[in-house]
């Protein structure tokens, strides 16, 4: 399944140039299979990488970031390829699943030194080094060594590493993990803002609600090989094999599972307990919107809610890849 | 190669962009010399150059009789020291200790992605790694050398020692056993910091290079020319005898010792970017 623009962010070209697009490739570890012939199109805005722990999440993402070679296909990343190391993570930033660091750096000491590897002067470096502190609240901690830092505290320095020299691609690997409550508000915030200002942001997660909360686009993964890639209600769309599932909060909802029976496509509506509502389950979502259109007008009914009640990641997973969602 | 070619490649040189190398290089050797003095892994680099200074106390408070005699026999003694001991244990192991550890440390802690997820070719960090080891071996062992050229000289007087090496032909064996700590390290600091990224186990081709090395006297010339102690000998400012079943050649000029060393370095940088270009990281294998 490939998908095209999967994001509602303002982008500024829509060519090869403003893309990441892999091609075919496969990684072997040895004899074990890592990646099966993954073909994406990645454009900007926030995608999701969805998949249960060694589904192939984080190889992709080194492979994205030239950390691995792919054993065959291409890869490019705004046209780029990932062996171009120069180029590449001058618009690129990563930050990865490993909780280490360089012995005895301090926060501060730590991004100035990726900075002065980026080749800014030592006042530059400096001020933006404060400013990538300041933007994940690390501000009082610069001084502090990392190794001191509290899990969350490391993950945000790892997002500060990755995106202090300002990326046009953000590449990060479960970055919510180990944060806390405000500070996952804080990062996601923080993702949300990068997206809509054309970045592209790639994030790999298994915690599915967040994913939904915060994606303009999933890449499911299992087992190495893609299951969908697209945005959630357009791969949601496209699994026939379960029925669009839609809740409907009226004042009269046997009236509405009475005309549902009738329609040729809807396979079950049920009354909830509990003023609930109704769940319908129909292969044809926007028919069934439409004949609940007319439906309201006829027996003037007053209506709270008519909504997809599985058009998220943790129902797409489920159905595409089975149990075990986060 | 025509003029066109000649004038490409000139212009594909001026086009490079020094000046950020430079940069990555400066900011990459400050990163490594932090590393390799202030951390837990240079405590038996530390151990090593405490040897000689702990030999030279020795040397000031129990002098061999032979160094009183004068100042250029204790040269000569000392000379003896720093080749079978000081440049063959101290110099050699120290260097496998800091350089193994430019690369190999890194992956041990799980820290070489941050530095391949820059925007740095491949040479430049191999460059600025290698500046960042020469950097702190020299720092740790040209005083510990001319520390304990001071010790061996002592026995003779403060005052004659002094003369000797500020005024007199010792200031010249000074600036050449300086000379060669540096070479040793550029020599020996290239062969190990590759060792540290084809080997798993850099100890293994580390005790094989050592044995290579010690074995350099009985060897014929061209087996010799392989080694990197064939090149330091030929700096050395007093020759030292090697044994009765040494094979002895004529030194090497030097000049053309001086820049196989920089070769060995060059070569090593070459390759170390070629393998860091295809380098993956996989901390669970290490």
């Amino acid at each position: 399944m490939s998908s095209p623009g999967t994001t509602q962010a303002p982008s500024t070209a829509d060519g090869p140039g403003s893309r990441i697009v892999f091609r075919d490739i496969s990684k072997f570890y040895g004899e074990v299979l890592g990646i099966n012939r993954v073909n994406l199109d990645i454009g900007p805005g926030l995608t999701s990488l969805v998949g249960p722990n060694g589904s192939g999440k984080s190889t992709l993402m080194h492979l994205m970031t030239g950390l691995l070679q792919p054993t065959g296909g291409s890869i490019r990343v705004l046209g780029l390829d990932p062996g171009d190391v120069e180029a590449l993570f001058r618009k690129l930033g990563y930050c990865t699943q490993y909780d280490s660091f360089p012995h005895g750096a301090t926060g501060l000491g730590f991004l100035l030194t990726t900075l002065r590897l980026h080749g800014l002067e030592p006042a530059d470096a400096e001020a933006a080094a404060w400013a990538a502190l300041e933007r994940v609240g690390l501000g009082d901690a610069a001084h502090r060594r990392i190794a001191g830092y509290s899990k969350g505290m490391r993950q945000r320095i790892k997002l500060a590493q990755a995106h202090c020299h300002d990326p046009q691609v953000l590449v990060l690997d479960e970055p919510l993990n180990g944060l806390d409550p405000m500070a996952r508000s804080e990062m996601i915030g923080l993702m949300r803002e990068w997206a809509v200002s054309g970045r592209h942001v790639i994030v790999s997660s298994h915690i599915l609600h967040e994913v939904n909360a915060i994606s303009d686009a999933v890449i499911l993964i299992h087992g190495g090989s893609i299951m969908a890639e697209g945005e959630i209600r357009a791969v949601r769309g496209q699994i026939t094999s379960h029925p669009i599932q839609v809740l409907v909060r009226c004042d009269r909802p046997s009236v509405v599972a009475s005309r549902a029976f009738e329609m040729a496509d809807v396979t079950e509506a049920r009354i909830l307990d509990g003023d609930e509502g109704l769940l319908v389950r129909t292969r044809d979502a926007e028919g069934f919107f439409r004949a609940m259109n007319r439906l309201v007008l006829d027996n003037e009914l007053d209506i709270e809610t008519v909504a997809p009640a599985d058009e998220d990641v943790q129902a797409v997973y489920e159905y595409l890849i089975g149990g075990g969602a986060a | 190669m025509s003029r066109s070619d000649t004038s490409r490649r000139l212009g594909l040189w001026r086009h490079w962009p020094w000046r950020l190398w430079v940069r990555q290089v400066l900011a990459l050797a400050r990163y490594e010399l932090g590393r390799a003095l202030l951390r837990r892994r240079a405590a038996p680099v530390y151990v090593l150059i405490g040897l000689p200074i702990l030999v030279g106390i020795g040397v000031v408070i129990l002098p061999d009789p032979e160094m009183r005699e004068s100042l250029v026999a204790a040269g000569r003694l000392f000379a003896g020291t720093f080749h079978f001991f000081f440049l063959r244990f101290v110099v050699f192991f120290g260097c496998a200790g800091l350089f193994i550890n430019l690369f190999r440390g890194e992956i041990l802690d799980r820290s070489l992605h941050y530095l391949l997820l820059a925007p740095i070719r491949r040479e430049v960090l191999v460059v600025g790694k290698l500046a960042g080891g020469l950097a702190a071996s020299v720092v740790l062992f040209v005083p510990t050398a001319l520390v304990t050229m001071v010790c061996f000289h002592l026995p003779n007087g403060i005052g004659p020692t002094a003369r000797y090496l500020l005024a007199g032909p010792g200031l010249g064996q000074a600036l050449a056993y300086a000379a060669v700590v540096v070479l040793g390290c550029i020599g020996y600091g290239s062969i190990f910091l590759l060792a540290g990224l084809f080997f798993k186990n850099p100890m293994i081709p580390a005790g094989l290079f050592l044995a290579w090395e010690l074995a350099t006297p009985f060897m014929p010339k061209i087996l010799k020319a392989i080694s990197i102690i064939h090149y330091l000998v030929s700096l050395e400012p007093i020759p030292v005898d090697e044994g009765p079943v040494a094979i002895l050649t004529s030194p090497v000029a030097p000049w053309l010792a001086v820049l196989a060393l920089l070769a060995v370095s060059l070569g090593a940088v070459v390759l170390a970017g070629w393998r860091i270009r295809g380098l993956e990281i996989s901390y669970t294998t290490e």
